[in-house]
């Protein structure tokens, strides 16, 4: 079935949305800076950013979140709360690589024998409104790591940006629960063709040069590789990358509590970061950057792969947009994967 | 012009050895940005730049190579940073050489991208102007309006410390006086101020970019890694978040040199050098000190005049 | 904190004194019987010198209204000049956090001696009255 949703209606669209709802969609926190945020009020809603700076993955892995809560009473400890959900919820308007990131820490996440109820339960009570890239920007590569500006894969409902309106696609059972709302209208073939037009136009755009195919046998070889010494030389060991990235599902928990009262939270951690792997006799087994940056592109493009079958990229290109030295993801997938004689380095400059 | 006599410096400095590696500015693949490139080879000068987007304080590489003799690219905030962790005594083997270049002031990338639709593909320098391209704009921006806020009330942009200077000098003036953060303000009311700083910090991820990208950000342990004692959580209360950029800032009281780097670092444009102007003008005020200016004068935390100023103490 | 009415809310002070001299003030102010606000609880220090700002810091996020930090007068330091080092660290903090919207007077500074047991108390009450009347810390506190 082919709809719309004309932009007029939008506002109303989302206010019903923020009534029946819990709605998660990007917002602009100041001028060029937007997030996946839990929204109120529809003028809240911006979906003009063609990368948010942090990813859709907040909707669900959240960078801080309350496990449960805890108190002394009398002579003994309970747990007292957990977080509950009370609500269906809704992710709009975020975008193919977002929604891809977000089954690929599904997989961690979701696995048979390790569930986590808290990432779990969220995505189960959610609904994926995608939207499409009409306007891929040049550090984009989700065509190359398996995706595309336009992939519906993992999106409940998928939406493109016409101008006028908003081409609507139920693509699931989730999804088709939207058959009936009210601002959805009947779409006219030529809407469907504009739809197609502008997903050619944007698929075009995107780079799929980026060699990602069987990087983890060649990544195999390279554990000692002179690579990592040179490769890690402008990294300042801060965690944008690893923050922003819609698949990094690293986290540190901590207990924080005051005098009978406390809570277990979880935030977001990067590997990047030297406290991340200090141990508390204070060896630290990856001492320098060398090692820290070797396991974040190893994660992403060794270990992800060997275990789930794809590499945990998606190509969003929010680390290389947002790193505070210009270190690019893509030339060091173009290095790794260069063919070099025996006995040759290779230099990386 | 610069460009080239930098790369022949390197060049010569390489060849007869009396640096082992060069830390400079290189091309990259975003428009607005260069760089950090690590130059051990004669060859290896050609890929050196020079521009107004040279905006990383390569100082901060000090710390990670501290067995090597560095040359060092510096402008002068870059040059005032050296200074300052030489007078910290952080370089007790190899002092870098230093290759000092006049700053023109650098061009806020940040500014310059909210003044053009769409995305920039494309951002050359002629001159006083600034041509931009993007996938239907073509748009030519006077490069006077859109400098770095820290670069317009910079009145030492000739690393005078340096050891080599490239180009010559350059007027020092500057049109306004302070931070127009600072100025502004410091009109408002303490409540509204408190407002403005915790609506800024709100956005802060704790990505610690602004701690990285500084050259004075080098303590084994930072305070919020510590966890004996914890001075603050790891959570995101507004409270732990204000205490990080209140002690970050502050703990660059005397030493900063206000280049500007942690603002350009922070992926959620959160303003934080109008923390450490302030400081810079306070630390002037009541000590006289600039940072960097000086190599022989004691950082004023770490000293003392018994006749300072202490009206507010009772 | 607890919810407490305004008319019953009394400001919650922490002083760091130097053990050297404004804690033996307010050691002689105490056996002198010299009346002053309850408002302070003490947290001796070595010297005024040794006061980290994230002392400072921690205490008013912990929920203290206000926070005195005393030492010994110039030129009496124990350590001969801890109290000159922290005169420049209590100068510099407290013009910042004014900046940032900490009211003026949340954070006080005074020079005791082991002498001055009535100047102890006359500090103590100008530093209460002073916050009172700013009322309870509300921001920067954790709730």
């Amino acid at each position: 079935m082919k709809l719309k949703l004309n932009k007029k209606d939008v506002e109303n669209f989302l206010k019903g949305l923020i009534e029946e709802y819990d709605l998660y969609a990007p917002a602009q926190l100041t001028e060029g800076v937007s997030v996946f945020k839990k929204i109120d009020r529809p003028e809240e809603v911006n979906l003009t950013q063609p990368v948010t700076q942090k990813p859709a993955k907040e909707a669900f892995f959240p960078q801080s979140e309350v496990m449960f809560r805890y108190e002394e009473t009398g002579n003994r400890g309970q747990a007292v709360s957990t977080e509950q959900i009370r609500k269906e919820r809704i992710l709009l308007g975020a975008r193919p690589c977002d929604i891809e990131a977000i089954s690929i820490i599904g997989k961690v996440f979701e696995a048979e024998d390790y569930t986590d109820v808290y990432f779990a339960e969220k995505r189960k009570r959610t609904t994926i409104i995608g939207l499409g890239c009409n306007h891929p920007l040049s550090t984009c590569f989700c065509s190359s790591t398996g995706g595309g500006p336009f992939n519906r894969a993992g999106s409940d409902l998928f939406f493109t940006d016409l101008g006028e309106a908003y081409f609507v696609e139920l693509l699931t059972e989730k999804g088709m629960a939207f058959r009936e709302n009210k601002f959805f209208k009947e779409a006219d073939p030529k809407d469907l063709d504009l739809m197609k037009e502008i997903e050619n136009k944007a698929s075009q755009k995107v780079d799929r040069t980026i060699p990602v195919e069987g990087i983890e046998k060649r990544l195999d070889l390279m554990v000692e590789s002179p690579f990592w010494d040179r490769i890690h030389e402008k990294c300042i060991g801060c965690g944008v990358c690893t923050f922003l990235c819609p698949t990094c599902h690293c986290f540190d928990m901590t207990d924080e509590a005051v005098n009978q009262k406390g809570q277990r939270v979880r935030n977001w951690d990067s590997c990047l970061f030297p406290i991340y792997s200090l141990e508390t006799s204070g060896h630290n087994p990856r001492p320098t950057g060398r090692e820290r940056t070797r396991q974040r592109l190893m994660h992403k493009f060794n270990y992800y792969p060997k275990n789930f079958g794809r590499v945990a990229c998606v190509g969003c290109g929010r680390c290389i947009l947002y790193c505070p030295v210009q270190f690019d993801i893509r030339e060091a997938l173009v290095y790794a994967s260069a063919k070099r004689g025996k006995g040759q380095k290779g230099k990386f400059k | 012009m610069i460009q080239q006599q930098l790369r022949e410096k390197a060049k010569e400095l390489l060849s007869n050895k009396t640096v082992d590696l060069i830390i400079g500015f290189g091309e990259w693949t975003l428009p607005l940005r260069t760089t950090p490139v690590f130059i051990r080879t004669p060859e290896g000068a050609e890929s050196l730049v020079w521009n107004s987007f040279c905006e990383n304080n390569l100082t901060a590489y000090l710390h990670k190579f501290s067995r090597l003799k560095i040359g060092l690219v510096v402008k002068g905030c870059d040059a005032r940073s050296v200074v300052a962790l030489n007078l910290e005594k952080r370089f007790p083997n190899h002092p870098p050489l230093l290759i000092g270049i006049p700053c023109q002031r650098l061009v806020d990338r940040k500014k310059v991208k909210k003044a053009v639709k769409g995305e920039i593909l494309q951002a050359v320098e002629q001159g006083d102007l600034l041509l931009v391209k993007g996938e239907d704009v073509n748009v030519t921006l006077k490069r006077e309006d859109f400098l770095y806020s820290v670069c317009q009330v910079c009145t030492h942009r000739t690393p005078h410390q340096a050891h080599i200077l490239i180009g010559d000098p350059v007027e020092e003036v500057s049109p306004v006086e302070a931070h127009p953060d600072v100025v502004a303000l410091e009109g408002m009311f303490p409540e509204e101020r408190w407002n403005f700083f915790e609506k800024e910090t709100s956005r802060c991820i704790r990505c610690y970019a602004c701690r990285e990208a500084c050259p004075m950000c080098y303590c084994a342990e930072c305070f919020v890694d510590s966890s004996r004692p914890r001075w603050i959580e790891k959570s995101f209360s507004p409270s732990d978040l204000a205490f990080y950029h209140i002690v970050r800032a502050y703990h660059q009281t005397g030493r900063c040199s206000g280049c500007g780097a942690c603002e350009r670092a922070c992926p959620m444009d959160i303003r934080l050098t109008y923390l450490t102007q302030k400081l810079n003008q306070e630390v002037k005020d009541l000590y006289g000190f600039e940072t960097g200016i000086q190599p022989e004068a004691a950082p004023p935390l770490s000293t003392f005049d018994p006749e300072d100023k202490q009206e507010f103490i009772k | 904190m607890e919810n407490e009415s305004v008319t019953t809310w009394e400001p919650k002070i922490l002083a760091f004194l130097c053990n050297w001299c404004s804690y033996a003030g307010a050691d002689l102010a105490g056996t002198s019987r010299v009346q002053y606000s309850p408002n302070i609880r003490v947290i001796r220090v070595p010297c005024s010198g040794r006061i980290n700002p994230l002392f400072i810091l921690k205490a008013l996020q912990s929920g203290v209204d206000g926070v005195l930090v005393s030492g010994c007068h110039p030129g009496d330091c124990h350590y001969i000049s801890g109290n000159y080092a922290g005169r420049r660290k209590s100068a510099t903090l407290k013009r910042f956090l004014e900046f940032l919207g900490i009211e003026q007077g949340r954070i006080q500074f005074s020079w005791v001696s082991a002498a001055e047991g009535v100047k102890f108390s006359r500090v103590v009450d100008e530093v209460t009255k002073d916050i009172k009347k700013l009322g309870p810390l509300k921001k920067f506190f954790k709730r």
